[in-house]
């Protein structure tokens, strides 16, 4: 018997390695379910707070191009405005606004913006920390976006920082459509950054390479319309159903400063809804 | 021995800071990241206990999987290293060495310490990549990861040999 504590007193590290090996395993597997680890991710406030004050620093050098984008943000906004404005014009004479508003009702969505403070891109699974968080209302399972198009989805937030899983990663879908044409979905392969693929397109519907992907508006998270990006080119998907479309990417994710948070003040009534019929 | 605590205290500080500011933001080629805590790992002192040791190893890998947003990846890896360390030392110590030699060049002499240092750092990368990776659809991203990331690390351990071989 003290034998065998001897042995074990002596070969105590054995132990402490293996305490340690699995509690790096279990954050590993924790890793899986995102929305969870907000303490071991840049979501956290101290590393948040380290990447915030590199990213001031960093941003003083790229403002001359985030201004000319913003600019022709601003100025597409604008054209937008009087085309609505417009519009509007042509309903004021032969209808009430009560109709117009409820023509054009309040879908829900409210928007914030954001700062990017920590981006990634060359792994399988890439994240991005912006500098909002559940004090500015960004919650988990938000719609994220810029000037260019989509980003990616909300999935962990602190107090003043929030995680998002771009579309490069590979846990990313996202529903979406072909303008004018059917749904489908934008899942990334790992490879190239400017890339994606849209699988499970119908064969029964004529595609063709220029087509604009934007978001379906299905799934609670995006208002349809936002773009995504471009079909390059279109195959056959490996089992010969469907088709498989690679996708030119809007979003230079190598360079995102400033973006859209969008939530959806309807998302937990449309969420109650559709499970109540499960 | 408490000096040499608050020396190490520093370099661990000043290590840790220079791996997420600067070297983790750093992919050459996509593929090749530099973990330079490892050469922290690689010099502790022969008879640096394996408790410290592993436990120097966690809180380099947590610090690093803290900012990387790859919770418990670098973790087990530096982990991994840090325990296997003492016994691939242990084939490169002669008679001739003093009794807790660091290791580096002025004891091993450069084929003996570049090769113990290739061993444990390929061991933290075998580690690291298939738990990042977590499948094995992407091998060729897997070895190439591995082998260019070792390069480059194995570069610096060289560069701090250079300028700083004796601490």
């Amino acid at each position: 018997m003290r034998s065998i504590l001897d042995i074990l007193i002596k070969h105590n590290h054995w132990f402490l390695f293996l305490l340690l090996e699995g509690i790096s395993i279990v954050l590993v597997v924790c890793f899986n379910n995102y929305q969870k680890a907000t303490l071991f991710t840049s979501a956290n406030s101290i590393a948040g707070n380290i990447y915030t004050a590199m990213t001031n620093v960093d941003s003083y050098f790229g403002l001359k191009d985030e201004n000319e984008a913003l600019i022709n943000y601003n100025n597409a906004l604008i054209n937008e405005i009087e085309a609505l404005k417009n519009r509007l014009r042509k309903y004021e004479d032969s209808t009430s606004i009560a109709v117009i508003e409820q023509t054009y009702h309040n879908d829900g969505f409210y928007y914030n913006t954001a700062k990017v403070v920590n981006n990634s891109i060359n792994k399988i699974n890439n994240f991005i920390t912006i500098d909002k968080g559940l004090s500015q209302g960004v919650g988990d399972q938000m719609g994220v976006f810029n000037h260019q198009g989509v980003i990616g989805v909300t999935v962990t937030a602190s107090d003043n920082f929030t995680v998002v899983m771009p579309l490069l990663n590979s846990r990313s879908i996202i529903s979406c459509k072909v303008k004018d044409k059917a749904l489908c979905t934008l899942k990334w392969d790992g490879s190239d950054t400017q890339r994606s693929y849209l699988i499970d397109l119908p064969r029964y519907e004529l595609f063709e390479s220029g087509d604009t992907v934007v978001t379906s508006g299905f799934s609670s998270m995006f208002p349809a319309g936002i773009p995504l990006g471009q079909i390059e080119r279109l195959e056959d998907s490996a089992d010969g159903q469907s088709y498989r479309a690679q996708v030119k990417l809007f979003v230079d994710f190598s360079n995102i400063d400033n973006v859209f948070v969008v939530g959806n003040n309807n998302r937990e009534e449309q969420k109650l809804l559709e499970e109540s019929i499960n | 021995m408490t000096s040499r605590t608050i020396i190490r205290a520093r370099n661990f500080v000043l290590l840790a800071l220079a791996q997420v500011i600067i070297f983790s933001q750093i992919h050459l080629f996509g593929y090749a990241t530099a973990c330079i805590f490892t050469i922290f790992l690689l010099k502790l002192p022969r008879h640096t206990t394996q408790n410290e040791a592993i436990i120097w190893g966690f809180l380099f890998g947590i610090i690093t999987d803290i900012f990387c947003n790859t919770p418990g990846i670098h973790s087990a890896a530096a982990t991994a290293m840090a325990f296997s360390r003492k016994y691939i030392l242990a084939a490169f110590t002669h008679k001739g060495l003093p009794d807790d030699f660091i290791p580096g060049v002025k004891s091993l002499k450069w084929g003996g310490y570049i090769v113990y240092a290739a061993i444990c750092i390929t061991m933290f990368y075998a580690v690291l990549f298939p738990l990042e990776l977590f499948t094995v659809r992407h091998i060729t991203t897997l070895l190439i990861g591995t082998i260019s990331s070792t390069a480059l690390t194995m570069l610096f351990a060289v560069v701090v040999e250079f300028f700083a071989p004796n601490k």
